[in-house]
């Protein structure tokens, strides 16, 4: 009795304390709504409205033209084949890395995960160097000029590359989680390692394969530097999209491809999520065991071998290819040795460089705080619409970055907000594009902070704030940063997000490789290119020893 | 019951093993060390010991979970030492069960049958006869996830079973359910492992559990064997001070053998002589005498007896502590409910008499830890 008196008073004593916090949850909210919902909408009211009028007309248009429809099924075709032979390749590399005794698994490792911190265009880069008309192994070493690479083949390729990494990753973590115990069992019920794998291991990872298909088909999806540099006779939506906007200045028919290519991207990342909520029964509880043993059978091992070291040369020859065509004169015609190219990518593109990498410091630390104010807001309190916030701030993952990017320079390059050719507009761009994993650390981080902690704060007399501030944000630290090291890995490489808002005032590097490209200037485009890597993977691997021990501990 | 799973009880001798595990930078710990130990056929051993004594780690190798360094296992004399663990023939029960979640129950017990390619009648037949053995014919189509833990702990035992392995291992397989539960399910167990008469190793860091079910237990520490003896036998005459502790309360006071008759020895502790049935090959003349607390009793105090103050007293219901000071030593004296005649108060002055021929003698270095 005493208690259900007690009760109410003291949710209203919370409440008052921690007014000052709760504050910012409207200005999240406008931030949410005119930075996420706000360039979306305006987006799709440009594809049914026609002079202040709905129609479908544009619509109908499209979906009648035989061309935009085989535009539409060509990027279906090449989100399953990537999708598909992608998880087949992460699934058997994850394997071999966790269930097989092979040597140098640190090296192999790191080869595999390059790509994720490369702009996907350099793997176009890097193909067109070896494969291309005057490639390396096709003009130079087999003496053919081929345009096989061009088209669909080429574009597999390139997004098999650039993408496969990621599934990888998922698969590696989800390999690492089965119970070990249950393939022990299995092994000692007589099956061997082939049969545990079959029997066992990949009826548990299920849910997790179908996840790593939905997540290349939507990379798939959403990629716009290789469909622009490869695609050849074989154009796909998001390539598409931007002919329509930057060569025929069609924003209706621009803006109609981008409403159907959100949709099929919209459907697969729900289906995704459904999926990952569901791949929890197979990972390991509380009483399994997550030491697994290795095959150690020889022919096992070699095939492993020989796999993981196949996948990585491929990788390994695409950045020695690049590293080359930054240090010659004009790879495929002039093999001189020069430092031009490097020269010129650190002092012609010198802007591009600073400008990108200021831009992105900035937005990964917006996007950081963003996501953890969010999640508290979302894991700690009761406030009414928290979880719609939660949505829109997610979709970020689930629209392509081509939509959004779209959306931002239509949005706001007229009333009420103006910001075309402001660094804020980039700035807020790729905030928005890093919103949902700020807000996936945030709401990590949070849940290991057993909810007691803040509880005992507020006992001591500390507001909402101060208990934010003195308790929780030293605690989550390691991850806020590990969230702003990823933040900042996905802006610097988005080329479909920047595309269309970059300005002569703010340059970045994706934009600025591209359009060397068009020119031809090979050489500048590598030594860019290897600037960008360069410039991630200090970031990537500084970060963490300048902050010392706990933080990677804390990883 | 049923008879149908039996196979020739096989004998398992593992002899001289040692186990490492690697550590970073190259070092390695010892987990095992020169472990030896045979199992007759169809006898089950406990191999009982505290956390990190390497028991798991012996269970692991035998079923091939495991690199061993050095060591010989032999099953009816042929080397199963280099098989990978799919060919062992083996079974073994996990601490967590390890049922494959996406698997029915029937499936789940019928899965080693299946990888033998087994014709689907014969399946259908061992599966139910395993299931029923277990008392769970009912449950086959069920998923594990919808059995309680009893439950799944014994889908797990129909399905080691069900493969007639030529020998039996349990890790802690009681260690996840709650207390009543366990002391049913190991009678089961005891009762299923007699009537197939397969050889079994049992692995476990609970003494009751342990007493309960073996032939013969070999109390584990630090990687070897401290001793291997039938259950009363460890409890009454236990090699050194750690098996005795390990498996109970105990006393161990200093003595000194003062006579040795023929079949008899008269040892002093406490400034007390008692008579002791020799033992060959008995130690002396310093000794360590071992008295379990049920070995003592609390008398009044007179000549010719121990005498020493109650420190501290233990109401335990069935039964009470009593801590005695006597001299510079404490002892423990255990007294079941039904024996105590009078009530004792802490800081009481009273005498201590020994059960004849309840005690045990060491040599004083089976005290020390090796």
């Amino acid at each position: 009795m005493a208690d259900a008196v007690a009760l109410p008073g003291g949710a209203q004593e919370k409440i008052g304390r921690g007014w000052g916090l709760l504050l910012l949850y409207p200005v999240l909210a406008a931030f949410v709504l005119l930075f996420v919902a706000y360039p979306v909408a305006e987006l799709f009211s440009r594809a049914v409205m026609v002079d202040g009028k709905p129609t479908l007309a544009v619509l109908g248009k499209l979906v009648a033209d035989p061309f935009s429809r085989k535009v539409f099924w060509n990027t279906l075709l090449l989100g399953a084949v990537v999708a598909v032979l992608g998880t087949v390749i992460a699934t058997a590399f994850a394997y071999a890395m966790t269930r097989v005794a092979i040597p140098l698994k640190g090296m192999w490792h790191f080869l595999a995960l390059l790509p994720t911190i490369s702009p996907p265009i350099l793997m176009a880069l890097g193909l067109i160097l070896l494969y291309g008309r005057r490639g390396l192994v096709t003009h130079e070493l087999l003496g053919i000029q081929t345009t096989a690479l061009y088209g669909f083949r080429g574009l597999v390729l390139a997004q098999l590359i650039s993408y496969f990494p990621f599934a990888y990753l998922l698969m590696l973590n989800l390999f690492r989680g089965l119970d070990a115990s249950l393939e022990e069992a299995a092994s000692t019920l007589g099956a061997n390692a082939w049969q545990v794998l079959r029997t066992v291991s990949l009826r548990l990872l299920m849910p997790g394969l179908a996840g790593s298909v939905l997540l290349l088909f939507s990379y798939s999806f959403a990629d716009l530097g290789n469909p622009l540099l490869l695609g050849g006779d074989f154009p796909v939506m998001s390539s598409q999209i931007y002919q329509s906007i930057i060569g025929l200045y069609d924003i209706p028919q621009g803006a109609c491809l981008a409403l159907l290519l959100t949709l099929p991207a919209v459907l697969m990342f729900f289906a995704h999520k459904q999926l990952s909520a569901r791949t929890a029964f197979a990972t390991v509880g509380a009483k399994g065991s997550s030491r697994h043993r290795l095959v150690r059978h020889r022919g096992a091992r070699a095939a492993a071998l020989a796999f993981v070291g196949l996948v990585s040369l491929v990788i390994v020859l695409q950045y020695m290819t690049i590293i080359a065509g930054a240090t010659t004169q004009l790879f495929g015609i002039n093999y001189t040795i020069t430092g031009k190219h490097l020269v010129a990518a650190l002092t012609k593109s010198r802007g591009a460089l600073l400008d990108t990498f200021t831009l992105a410091v900035v937005s990964s630390a917006v996007s950081v705080v963003l996501g953890l104010l969010i999640a508290y807001f979302v894991a700690r309190t009761e406030l009414p619409g928290r979880s719609w916030l939660d949505f829109v701030a997610n979709l970020p993952l689930a629209i392509p970055g081509t939509v959004i990017g779209l959306g931002f320079a239509l949005a706001f390059s007229g009333p009420p907000i103006v910001l075309t050719g402001t660094a804020a507009i980039i700035v807020i761009a790729f905030s928005v594009r890093s919103l949902p994993y700020g807000i996936r650390s945030g709401v990590a981080a949070l849940d290991q902070l057993h909810r007691s902690l803040d509880e005992a704060s507020t006992t001591m007399g500390a507001t909402g704030g101060q208990t934010l501030w003195r308790v929780l944000v030293p605690l989550v630290r390691p991850a806020l940063l590990a969230g702003m090291v990823f933040s900042f890995t996905r802006s610097v490489t988005t080329l479909s997000a920047v595309i269309f808002v970059v300005s002569p005032h703010w340059s970045l590097v994706t934009p600025t490789i591209l359009s060397q490209m068009d020119r031809g200037d090979v050489g500048e485009a590598a030594a860019l290119s290897l600037m960008v890597v360069v410039m991630v993977l200090l970031v990537v691997h500084g970060v963490p020893h300048l902050l010392g021990r706990d933080w990677r501990e804390a990883r | 019951m049923t008879t149908a799973h039996t196979t020739p009880a096989k004998e398992l001798r593992i002899s001289r093993l040692d186990k490492s595990y690697a550590m970073s930078r190259g070092r390695s710990v010892p987990a095992v060390r020169d472990f030896n130990l045979t199992l007759a056929p169809g006898e089950f051993v406990t191999l009982l010991g505290p956390s990190g004594c390497g028991k798991t780690s012996v269970l692991r190798t035998l079923a091939g979970l495991e690199d061993f360094e050095a060591g010989e296992i032999l099953l009816d004399g042929r080397s199963i030492a280099r098989l990978p663990a799919h060919q062992r023939r083996i079974g073994l029960v996990f601490q967590n069960y390890a049922l494959f979640p996406h698997m029915s129950v029937f499936e789940n017990v019928a899965y080693s049958l299946r990888l033998r390619r087994e014709p689907d009648r014969q399946v259908r037949a061992d599966v139910a006869h395993a299931l029923e053995a277990v008392g769970l014919s009912e449950f086959g189509p069920r998923l594990p996830g919808q059995l309680s833990g009893g439950q799944q702990q014994r889908v797990a035992v129909a399905r080691a079973l069900v493969m007639k392995p030529d020998l039996l291992l349990f890790d802690e397989p009681l260690s996840n359910l709650d207390a009543k539960l366990r002391v049913q399910v190991r009678a089961e167990l005891r009762r299923l492992q007699k009537s197939l008469g397969t050889t079994a190793l049992y692995v476990t860091h609970d003494q009751d559990e342990a007493m309960s079910l073996s032939d013969r237990i070999a109390v584990m520490r630090a990687g070897r064997v401290e001793q291997v003896d039938a259950p009363e036998a460890i409890y009454a005459r236990p090699a050194t001070l750690f098996v005795a502790g390990f498996v109970g309360k105990v006393n161990a006071l200093p003595g000194r053998i003062v006579a040795r008759g023929a079949d008899a020895v008269t040892v002093e502790t406490l400034g007390h002589r008692l008579e002791q049935p020799a033992v060959p090959g008995a130690p002396g003349p310093d000794v360590l005498v071992l008295a379990r607390p049920e070995a003592l009793q609390l008398v009044e105090p007179g000549p010719g007896m121990p005498t020493g103050t109650v420190e501290m007293i233990e109401y335990l219901g069935d039964r009470t502590e009593y801590r005695v000071r006597v001299g510079s030593t404490q002892v423990t004296v255990i007294e079941t409910a039904l024996a105590r005649h009078r009530r004792i108060a802490e800081g009481e002055p009273v005498g201590l008499a020994f059960v004849a021929r309840a005690i045990h003698l060491l040599p004083p270095e089976a005290g020390t830890p090796s």
